[in-house]
């Protein structure tokens, strides 16, 4: 024990000596996970909480784009700046300029052309149930209402919007349709039918899914927090590899098989010293999350219920950017081989594993690449207890890749050192 | 076979993966216990292999190497390797307390022997200070020093004052002698034949990964009508270069 010990504290002491990797370890995830906190922030926002900007140019001459207005601001969906200065060219100009992410151009022959294509289809039921004799004769003029978006809003983001719109417009259709039958047969409009109309449509209940009873609140911090403490805990690798290979080059391997110790007893000692480092990267930033962000204007951090299962996804993470490590360490010749295969390999595991930016983003193909990437199971490790509040039962499939994954990094490390002869 | 022999090599080969000639061939040694023994030969001769295998870094391909007056070898051992073979992230007491522990010393006698060393290797003044700022000397005497921290009754040196200033040679020699004079036997290899002479009672000449001579130092230079060592050495293994 007192040999474990020993060994323990002089890796803990190389390890402060190491300012350079400890900058890397703890320096870096706290940068990157404000600043992709703040960056993500906005455009969480956008999908998840902010109204969404619109500027409207009301040119109708009727009544009808008013109420169409009206409906669109009754949704609380949008916020509405309304100009009816600006013509559909400089609508489309001033979209941009004023910040907005919609426009809506309505013409003057709004209201018109609406009654007008009420009148003529109530008119062609009529004729249609024969209820009516006249002829249709009437030309149909379309209705047109100009939608501008800014580029960036993805398309399928445009066309919610769009969606949503168009059902304002059929309900104004609707009630204009069903008001021009009822007149068109001789009889008085019923009293509160649009109202009757409007309040009795199907409703759609929305319910985030979970497991639990608490709702899951997806937002920047609840991804951003547990993706880049686990893209820190790999970045390990510069500092624990570069150890085992500046080791193994120092000559101190040599002399520690002429000593009557075994090596694994260092490597677990070393293993120790990161876990308990990467155990502490998890305390520095998800209590970043939890207590500094909402100073600054960004959401808190929300803990999961389960916390046996937390505690489990964060130390088998641990080890696993602690295995991980030791393998790169050992496979590498030289600290500079060690720290360019190591920085590039965690990078790409980064980007395969949806830390960088988010796995539903990618491409099917992609997609399935990153099954490869130990990033990515940690990484569902935690949206399982950070997004779905799920408990150890549903992690078992990621825990069980983690392990294997575990074990393959240190079957290859054994069987690395043992043919150097280093074991 | 004489009684004090501690150490016997018999038939020893290495050959080692890919090589076309066998870097030890049939290697024949005693070493007697409280030897100076010095193992010496032109580079690439099998003087690291053969101290190598001795200490149980690499194999043998064929052959054995006995210790006959001593169980657990690994504690009795000692090994100062040419490279530096510590921590210089740490300071001297740092890595005297961590191979100290790795050799089973108790706190106690880590403490102890820190204090018993470090005046003897000069290192009082620094052994608080990280020794990636020491000089070549001090790192030496550093390497030795965890060599010798457990006091082991044999000690295997590989090229030891390599690259060192006079003061610390000096230094390194008079504490190798005062450790063999306290019984340790001491098997050392270097490039400083005259150093080499002064200081060990035998020597094995290696060559081709051959013994080609093996006695005291006064009975081969008598032997071979030789001044000195240096003459010896060009005698027996020629004046051609060996690292070409």
């Amino acid at each position: 024990m007192f040999k474990l010990k020993t060994s323990i504290k002089k890796e803990f002491l190389i390890l402060l000596n190491d300012k350079v990797g400890l900058s890397i370890m703890f320096g870096l995830p706290i940068v990157l996970v404000f600043l992709m906190t703040i960056i993500q922030d906005s455009a969480y926002k956008i999908v998840n909480e902010n109204k969404v900007k619109i500027l409207i140019s009301n040119q109708d001459k009727g009544t009808l784009g008013t109420k169409f207005i009206h409906l669109i601001e009754d949704s609380k969906s949008f916020e509405i700046e309304l100009d009816n200065q600006l013509s559909l060219i400089a609508t489309n100009r001033e979209l941009l300029k004023r910040d907005k992410l919609i426009a809506l151009y309505i013409p003057e022959v709004f209201s018109a052309s609406m009654e007008e294509k009420a009148n003529y289809i109530s008119k062609k039921m009529l004729v249609d149930l024969g209820l009516a004799s006249d002829t249709i004769t009437d030309k149909l003029s379309k209705t047109e209402i100009t939608f501008f978006h800014d580029p960036i809003l993805q398309d399928n983001y445009a066309s919610s919007i769009m969606g949503l719109i168009s059902t304002f417009l059929g309900s104004i259709e609707q009630n204009l349709m069903v008001e021009r039958v009822y007149h068109q047969m001789g009889f008085e409009n019923p009293k509160n039918l649009e109202h009757t109309i409007l309040e009795n449509r199907t409703k759609i209940t929305k319910i985030a899914s979970s497991t639990s009873n608490k709702v899951p609140n997806p937002n920047s911090t609840q991804h951003n927090v547990p993706a880049w403490t686990i893209f820190a805990m790999f970045f390990m690798v510069l500092s624990l590899g570069s150890n085992i290979t500046q080791e193994k080059n120092s000559g101190s391997f040599i002399r520690l098989k002429t000593i009557p110790t075994h090596y694994s007893m260092i490597l677990i000692s070393k293993m120790l010293v990161y876990i308990f480092a990467a155990l502490l990267q998890v305390i520095i930033i998800f209590s970043i999350g939890k207590f500094i962000f909402p100073y600054i204007g960004l959401p808190d951090l929300e803990m999961p219920t389960h916390f046996g299962a937390f505690v489990l996804i964060v130390v088998l993470s641990s080890i696993a950017a602690v295995s991980y490590a030791v393998m790169i360490g050992s496979i590498s010749k030289t600290p500079e081989q060690n720290n360019g295969i190591g920085s590039i390999s965690v990078m790409i595991f980064a980007a395969l594993g949806g830390i960088w930016v988010p796995l539903f983003a990618l491409p099917d193909y992609m997609v399935f690449i990153s099954n490869f990437s130990p990033m990515r199971w940690c990484l569902e490790g935690f949206y399982l207890l950070f997004l779905s509040d799920n408990g150890l039962k549903e992690l078992t499939g990621v825990v069980i890749s983690i392990i294997i994954f575990i074990i393959v990094c240190q079957v290859i490390t054994f069987g690395k050192l043992k043919h150097e002869k280093l074991i | 076979m004489s009684s004090n022999i501690c150490i016997e090599i018999h038939e020893l080969s290495k050959k080692y993966k890919n090589a076309t000639h066998n870097s030890l061939n049939k290697v024949n040694i005693n070493i007697k216990a409280g030897d100076k023994f010095g193992v010496i030969g032109p580079n690439g001769a099998g003087k690291t292999t053969l101290i190598s295998i001795i200490c149980g870094i690499i194999p043998g391909s064929s052959g054995n190497v006995n210790f006959l007056q001593t169980e657990n070898i690994k504690q009795q051992l000692g090994f100062v390797p040419q490279d530096y073979a510590f921590y210089p992230q740490l300071t001297p007491v740092q890595n005297f307390e961590y191979f100290g522990a790795l050799y089973n010393l108790n706190k106690k006698n880590i403490s102890d022997r820190i204090d018993n060393l470090l005046p003897i290797l000069g290192l009082e003044k620094v052994a608080n200070k990280k020794i990636n700022t020491f000089s070549g000397g001090m790192k030496r005497r550093v390497n030795l020093g965890i060599g010798i921290f457990h006091e082991p009754s044999i000690l295997l040196l590989d090229e030891p004052t390599v690259g060192v200033d006079v003061q610390s040679k000096n230094a390194i020699m008079k504490l190798l002698h005062e450790l063999n004079k306290n019984g340790t036997t001491i098997i050392y290899s270097s490039h400083h034949l005259s150093e080499a002479e002064e200081f060990c009672n035998t020597i094995a000449l290696i060559d081709h990964g051959e013994i080609i001579a093996n006695d005291s130092t006064s009975v081969l230079l008598k032997t071979y009508h030789s001044k000195n060592l240096q003459s010896l050495f060009i005698q027996l293994t020629g004046t051609e270069y060996r690292d070409v």
